[in-house]
C-alpha cells in the first residue's frame, strides 16, 4: 500500500488501510483480479500447452511454443514489430509536439477548441476512419484521383502511385490512429510550462533554440514520455490496421497472434507463448527504465 | 461493392454483434494495453423481444443482410450473425466455448472432421422438407455419405481472377499468377490449407494426400510465391482487385463473379493445374440451444424465393434447383458462378492431425517471406 497523505499532511504508512480503504479498492481490485490477473495466468498456462487437429487446447506440457518464439523467424518479427512502432511513436512526436505545444500555448478560449478538434475523429468509429483510409489511397482512389485530376499523373509520376497493402500505409495508418494518445499528454505539460521561465530564460540571453532545448524540453519531457508510451505500447500489439491496411501480410507480432487466436494459424498455445514473451519484454524494459531512472536521480 | 457498401456492412455487423474488427476499436483505448486483450469475448446484444435469438456463425459475405431480416420478420426470431473468414477460425471460434453457436456453415472437409470427433447434431429432415429443392449430386457426397447432418448451402471453387487490361499475357494456372513480374500485384484467400492445395496441384500431387514428404515438397514453392503476395484477404478478396491495388487473385468462384459483373475485363480461370471446388454447409453442431430454430432457418434458406436473394448478392453455384429457375439468364451466364468447362476439382477431405502441419507451416513461412 502507498502511503496516503491526509488533510493533516501526516501519511498513513504503516497503518493497515481501514474497512473503507478496502471497500474503497474493492471495485478496482476486483476488476484487476477477474479481467488482469486471471487471464494472465490461463495465459501463461495456454503457453505451455499443446494444440489439436481441430485447434483446441490439450492440457499437455510442452516447452515447444517457446522454443518456436525464440526461433530467429519469430525474434524478427519482434524486431520489425518493435521497428514499427518506434518509428510510429518519432513521427507521432515530430507531429505532435508542435500542434501540442501551440495549443498549450493559446488562449483558453482557443485551447478548448483545439481540443476538441483534437477529440473529434473519436466520434466516428475507428473502423470507419481506416475504410476511408482506404478509399483516399487505392489505386483507383481520390488521392490518385485528384493527382490526375491536376495532371500529375501521368505528367509528373508514370502512373497511379502504389500505396494501399504497404508499410507505408500501415505506419500513415498507425501514426493517424494513435496521433491523439501523443498530443493530449504533450498538451498537459506545456499547459502547466511556467511562462516566467522562458522569459528568464531569454532575459538571461538564451536565444529561441536554447531556450528550447535547455528548458521547454525537459520541462514537457513527462509528457513527451508518457505520450511515447500510450503510443509505443498499443502500436506493437495493433493488428486491426496491419490487417486492413497491410494486406494482412505479416509486419507485426500483433497480428501473428490474433491469427493463432482468431484467424487461420489457430494455435492458441503459441498465440499465448507470443503474448507472453512481449509481455515479459515490456516488464523487464519497464523495470530497466525505472531502473536508470533511480539511478540517476540518486 | 464498393467501399461505402463494406463500410455498411461493417456497421451493421457491428451493430448485431461485436465482430473481431469493431472489438478492436475497444482496444484503442491505450490504458487497456495490447496484451490484455479479453479473448472470445463475443456476446451478442440481448433484444427485448421474448424470443431467444438464433446464433448463427457464418462466413463473411455469404448471408445477406435481406435474408436475415426476413426470417425475423416472419417468425419473429431474432438472428445474430457472427463472422469467419476460414473454416479454421470457425472451428475456433465453435470450440473455444463461450457462445452456444445453433448453426454453422463449415465446407465439406470441415463438416467431415466434425462428425469424426461427435462435433455435429443429427438434423430432423421432417423440419426440413425443402431439401427437396437441391440438386441430388450435391447430397450423399463422401463428406456426409448418408445425408445426415448437413444441407449444401452454396458451392464454388477457388480460382483465378486477372485483369486484362493489366495483364496481357494469358493466365491459365497457379503458375501464371506467380511469377517474380507480378509482384505485388496479387491477392490471395487468406487461408493455409488453400495456398497448400495450389501448391500441391502445382507440384501434381493429390490435394488430400497432405503427408510430411509432401509438405516438404511444397515448402520451397510457398516461400517463392508468398512474396510476390500483396495482400491476403478471406474477408473480400475482391475489393483489392476491383479497387485497381491488384491485378490477379487466387479468390473464391463468388467473389470473381461479383468482379466480373462489375466489369468484364475481370476474367475467371479455373486452374489448369486443378482448382479446389468447395461446398458449404448448413450445420448444427451439438448442443447446440436452439436446434428446432435453426432447422426451420435452414428450410427458410431452401425456399427458392430465399435461396435466390442470396444467389443475387454473392452469386456462388447455387446447389438449389428450384431456385436456380428464378436466376436470370446473365446470373446463369457468369463464368465464375456457373463454370462452362468443368476443369479438374476435387473436394477437400479431412486431413486430420496433418492440419496442424499446414497451419504451423504457412505461419512460419509467412512471417518468414512476407515482408
Amino acid at each position: 500500500m502507498t502511503p496516503m497523505p491526509t488533510a493533516t499532511g501526516l501519511t498513513t504508512a504503516g497503518r493497515p488501510p481501514g474497512v473503507a480503504g478496502w471497500a474503497l479498492m474493492a471495485p478496482l481490485a476486483t476488476w484487476l483480479g477477474l479481467f488482469v490477473a486471471a487471464p494472465l495466468v490461463i495465459l501463461l498456462a495456454y503457453s505451455f500447452c499443446q494444440r489439436d487437429a481441430l485447434g483446441q487446447v490439450v492440457p499437455a506440457f510442452s516447452t515447444h511454443n517457446y522454443a518456436r518464439v525464440f526461433d530467429v523467424v519469430y525474434l524478427r518479427i519482434l524486431g520489425s514489430s518493435i521497428f514499427y512502432a518506434g518509428l510510429t511513436t518519432i513521427l507521432c512526436g515530430i507531429v505532435g509536439y508542435p500542434v501540442a505545444y501551440y495549443m498549450g500555448r493559446a488562449p483558453p478560449r482557443r485551447q478548448s477548441r483545439l481540443l476538441m478538434l483534437v477529440m473529434i475523429p473519436f466520434w466516428a468509429s475507428f473502423l470507419i476512419r481506416t475504410y476511408a483510409w482506404m478509399t483516399i489511397l487505392k489505386e483507383n482512389g481520390l488521392l490518385n484521383g485528384l493527382l490526375y485530376a491536376a495532371r500529375i499523373i501521368p505528367d509528373v509520376l508514370s502512373g497511379p502511385m502504389h500505396l494501399m497493402y504497404t508499410p507505408f500505409a500501415v505506419v500513415l495508418g498507425l501514426v493517424y490512429s494513435y496521433l491523439p494518445f501523443m498530443i493530449l499528454p504533450i498538451y498537459g505539460s506545456v499547459e502547466r510550462l511556467d511562462g516566467s521561465l522562458i522569459e528568464a530564460a531569454a532575459d538571461l540571453g538564451a536565444g529561441p533554440l536554447r531556450t528550447f532545448g535547455r528548458v521547454i524540453l525537459p520541462l514537457t519531457w513527462p509528457g513527451i514520455a508518457a505520450g511515447a508510451m500510450l503510443v509505443f505500447v498499443p502500436s506493437i500489439g495493433m493488428f486491426a490496421v496491419t490487417d486492413l491496411m497491410g494486406g494482412n501480410r505479416v509486419l507485426m507480432v500483433g497480428n501473428v497472434i490474433q491469427n493463432q487466436f482468431q484467424g487461420a494459424g489457430r494455435d492458441k498455445p503459441f498465440g499465448a507463448a507470443l503474448g507472453v514473451t512481449l509481455m515479459a519484454l515490456f516488464a523487464v524494459s519497464y523495470l530497466l527504465a525505472a531502473r536508470s531512472r533511480r539511478d540517476r536521480t540518486r | 461493392m464498393n467501399d461505402q457498401q463494406l463500410a455498411d456492412r461493417h456497421f451493421a455487423r457491428r451493430s448485431r454483434q461485436v465482430s473481431r474488427r469493431s472489438f478492436n476499436a475497444g482496444i484503442l483505448a491505450p490504458v487497456v494495453g495490447a496484451a490484455l486483450l479479453p479473448l472470445g469475448c463475443r456476446r451478442s446484444i440481448r433484444s427485448g423481444s421474448a424470443s431467444e435469438p438464433l446464433n448463427l456463425l457464418a462466413w463473411s459475405e455469404y448471408v445477406p443482410p435481406a435474408v436475415i431480416d426476413g426470417f425475423t420478420k416472419e417468425t419473429g426470431i431474432k438472428v445474430s450473425y457472427a463472422t469467419y473468414s476460414s473454416n479454421e477460425e470457425m472451428l475456433s471460434k465453435l470450440l473455444a466455448g463461450g457462445t452456444k453457436y445453433d448453426l454453422i456453415q463449415p465446407s465439406e472437409y470441415t463438416v467431415e472432421a466434425l462428425v469424426r470427433q461427435s462435433k455435429l447434431a443429427p438434423l430432423n429432415f421432417d423440419r426440413i422438407p425443402n431439401l427437396a429443392n437441391i440438386a441430388p449430386d450435391m447430397l450423399h457426397l463422401p463428406y456426409d455419405p448418408e445425408q445426415k447432418y448437413s444441407v449444401p448451402y452454396m458451392s464454388g471453387t477457388v480460382g483465378i481472377v486477372v485483369n486484362t487490361h493489366k495483364v496481357a499475357k494469358p493466365v491459365r494456372g497457379y503458375r501464371g499468377v506467380f511469377r517474380p513480374e507480378h509482384r505485388g500485384r496479387i491477392v490471395v484467400v487468406d487461408d493455409p490449407r488453400e495456398m497448400v492445395s495450389w501448391a500441391m496441384n502445382t507440384l501434381g500431387l493429390n490435394i488430400n494426400e497432405v503427408t510430411p514428404q509432401a509438405l516438404e515438397r511444397v515448402k520451397p514453392v510457398l516461400a517463392n510465391w508468398i512474396p510476390l503476395i500483396q495482400a491476403f484477404n478471406s474477408d473480400s478478396p475482391k475489393t483489392p482487385l476491383i479497387d485497381g491495388d491488384v491485378d490477379l487473385g487466387v479468390v473464391f468462384s463468388g467473389d470473381a463473379a461479383i468482379c466480373y459483373q462489375q466489369d468484364r475485363k475481370f476474367q475467371y480461370v479455373l486452374p489448369e493445374e486443378g482448382a479446389h471446388r468447395f461446398i458449404d454447409n448448413l450445420c448444427v453442431p451439438t448442443g447446440a440451444p436452439h436446434q428446432a430454430t435453426a432447422e426451420q432457418f435452414i428450410n427458410y434458406i431452401l425456399r427458392p424465393d430465399v435461396s435466390r436473394l442470396i444467389s443475387d448478392k454473392f452469386p456462388y453455384t447455387n446447389p438449389n434447383l428450384a431456385a436456380r429457375k428464378l436466376l436470370t439468364a446473365d446470373q446463369l451466364a457468369n463464368p465464375a458462378s456457373y463454370p462452362p468447362t468443368a476443369g479438374k476439382l476435387e473436394t477437400f477431405r479431412d486431413i486430420g492431425a496433418m492440419s496442424s502441419e499446414v497451419d504451423k507451416m504457412v505461419t512460419d513461412l509467412r512471417v518468414k517471406y512476407g515482408r
